[in-house]
């Protein structure tokens, strides 16, 4: 609305365009949730240029109250929080992008497949899904990274085999659709392999349902990681949010004191703007989604 | 229904068959260090080992131990855990009547609140108090269980100290009556219970707002409203009544979500489930109680999925037509 009234009377409506696209496909929620995620993509691929010091270097004395020095005091072995703050985040983007985009190759594959081959493939594939579906993931995921030892990659794994179900089962119905168009079967008559099809005429059906899947894969997968370093199996090599928040509360009577103020509750504060970043714009994807395919 | 039946005990021994071949198949072998002098997880207590060694049995040929296993399970044998020496079975029948208090109790309020405020905000779409709670709920639906225990915790236990900051009871209390301890018990409930409350209730809320706004939209609606109802009636019997069914459903679905966001609350409370269970033994790294925890909370899951299918079959008899 403030656009609208500040644009003059002859400018051109051309550079609006862009924005004004974005807003339609993704919403008021959606634009929000998208400049938060742009400040903490920034934060972390800035991370170098401003962090005052290296996380992992001892800069100052235990459990410093925070200064001028150290805004954010320094935690339990004298490093610097604001630092390690500013680094995590490139921790829990990592697992949020690797996770997502594992998890959304795994149901564009498997999802693809039994859609478009359909018979006892898609019998199977799905049978599949609805057993994995019916497990309960967290749990899972507790005892198999507890198995294996905590590393960060076993964790973007087993997150991403865990994850993809609901995300195949949409694209397949979609791609069932989708097959059966007419220009679809047209050009199949015309010879069209499977891959070509797929790339030149099911791939932009199911895009937005990829887009979709991504962001909302993205956000559990931040929470998970968040929730498994919590509980003692984060990587101890990679510094996330949930880790900085499981060394915190591992210092006793850290609640009695004020030091959780900054050592516990900055990290927190991260975590929930990012899950809550990329669950908004899921929700002004979904919204908008669901009218377009009914559209379609 | 025979259906959904089938499919649990097809889930059941898939979580069993999953708890038997993850520790056997995954790289690293963690079992066998266990029992290996060399390894840094090497279980010093004899009596322990020999015990931990005669569960696995990883001598043995794999179909056997798969048998073995299988037989024990079904009798409730989930071997003996390594750090507290005590059989898997009997620590977590001490520790699942606290999640489950925790659990239930949080899910109840949770659908209380969603409901009554759902259907209120879909009476009232569009007005400022709808478009507040509609911005709170997603907040609170999705913001980390830890982060807002956090919150609750030192807000109301450590700054206002009106609550207890950890535990399911006081320590080496003694209780004059039943009274006492009930409320002693309650006391420490409160925060970790009002916790998974704000976890559960956002989705609750959207989601009985949305169909009691789908239902207000309905012919009979406006017929009822026509014969000159009250709003009291008509929000009752007609629209809520109505909008209620896909609710119930939720309700059981959610159970799953509701017991393991349980687990990451109880690890920052301090309260005495099934969650400090899994922390504790993950930081010891104690296998056999984990896959415990594993199969009991996989169990309660795919039993509250089986009574969400049972009750929304009952509660709508256009399913019982269907194939």
């Amino acid at each position: 609305m403030i656009r609208e009234a500040l644009r003059l009377p002859g400018a051109s409506a051309a550079p609006a365009h862009p924005p004004r696209r974005l807003r339609a496909l993704l919403g008021g929620e959606g634009i929000a949730g998208l400049l938060l995620l742009l400040a903490l993509i920034a934060l972390a691929v800035f991370a170098p240029l401003l962090a005052p010091y290296d996380p992992d270097a001892f800069s100052g004395r235990p459990l410093e109250r925070p200064s001028a020095a150290h805004r954010l005091g320094t935690n339990d072995v004298g490093q610097d929080i604001l630092s390690e703050l500013i680094y995590g985040a490139r921790i829990s983007l990592t697992v949020a992008a690797s996770a997502a985009a594992g998890t959304v190759v795994l149901a564009v594959l498997i999802g693809g497949a039994a859609g478009y081959a359909g018979g006892w493939l898609d019998l199977a594939l799905m049978r599949l899904v609805d057993m994995i579906l019916a497990l309960p993931r967290l749990p899972l995921l507790i005892l198999v990274n507890a198995l294996l030892g905590a590393g960060l990659g076993t964790m973007i794994l087993t997150i991403a085999l865990l994850s993809w179900p609901p995300t195949a089962r949409v694209i397949r119905a979609q791609v069932q659709s989708v097959r059966q168009r007419g220009y679809v079967r047209m050009a199949r008559g015309f010879g069209g392999g499977p891959l070509y099809l797929f790339a030149r005429h099911i791939l932009p059906q199911i895009a937005p349902l990829i887009v979709f899947g991504l962001v909302t894969a993205a956000g559990h997968a931040v929470a998970l990681e968040a929730g498994l370093a919590f509980l003692g199996l984060g990587d101890p090599t990679a510094k996330s949010w949930g880790l900085m928040m499981r060394y915190a509360l591992n210092l006793p009577g850290l609640l009695l004191t004020d030091r959780w103020l900054w050592w516990l509750l900055p990290p927190g504060v991260c975590v929930t703007l990012l899950v809550l970043a990329l669950a908004l714009i899921g929700i002004g994807l979904e919204s908008r989604l669901d009218a377009r395919l009914k559209q379609r | 229904m025979k259906r959904r039946a089938l499919g649990f005990l097809v889930s059941l021994w898939a979580v069993l068959t999953l708890n038997f071949l993850l520790p056997r198949l995954l790289p690293g072998d963690p079992l066998a260090a266990l029992l290996d002098p060399n390894s840094s997880a090497y279980v010093f207590n004899s009596t322990t080992r020999a015990s931990l060694a005669a569960y696995y049995g990883l001598d043995r040929p794999l179909a056997q131990q798969y048998a073995d296993y299988l037989a024990g399970a079904l009798q409730g044998d989930l071997g003996q855990s390594i750090r507290l020496n005590q059989p898997v079975g009997e620590l977590l029948r001490a520790h699942l009547p606290w999640t489950l208090l925790l659990t239930l109790t949080a899910l109840g309020a949770a659908s209380l609140l969603g409901v009554l405020g759902g259907a209120e905000a879909a009476w009232r779409r569009g007005s400022a108090a709808d478009k507040a709670l509609v911005a709170a709920s997603v907040i609170a639906s999705n913001a980390p269980v830890v982060f807002t225990g956090m919150i609750l915790l030192i807000v109301f236990g450590a700054k206002l100290d009106w609550l207890p900051l950890a535990g399911g009871r006081t320590a080496f209390a003694r209780y004059d009556t039943p009274w006492d301890a009930a409320r002693d018990y309650a006391a420490h409930l409160v925060l970790p219970a009002a916790t998974l409350t704000l976890a559960l209730v956002g989705s609750k809320f959207l989601l009985v707002r949305n169909s009691m706004i789908g239902v207000l939209g309905e012919d009979y609606m406006l017929v009822a409203r026509a014969k000159g109802l009250s709003t009291g009636r008509l929000k009752r019997h007609h629209a809520l009544r109505n909008a209620i069914v896909p609710f119930v459903h939720h309700l059981a679905a959610h159970a799953g979500f509701a017991l393991t966001g349980a687990l990451f609350i109880e690890t920052l409370f301090n309260y005495p489930g099934m969650g400090r269970l899994v922390f504790e033994s993950v930081v010891a790294r104690d296998y056999p109680l984990i896959q415990g925890v594993f199969v009991v909370v996989s169990v309660l899951v795919l039993s509250a999925n089986l009574l969400a299918d049972w009750l929304s079959y009952r509660l709508d008899p256009r399913l019982r037509e269907a194939p």
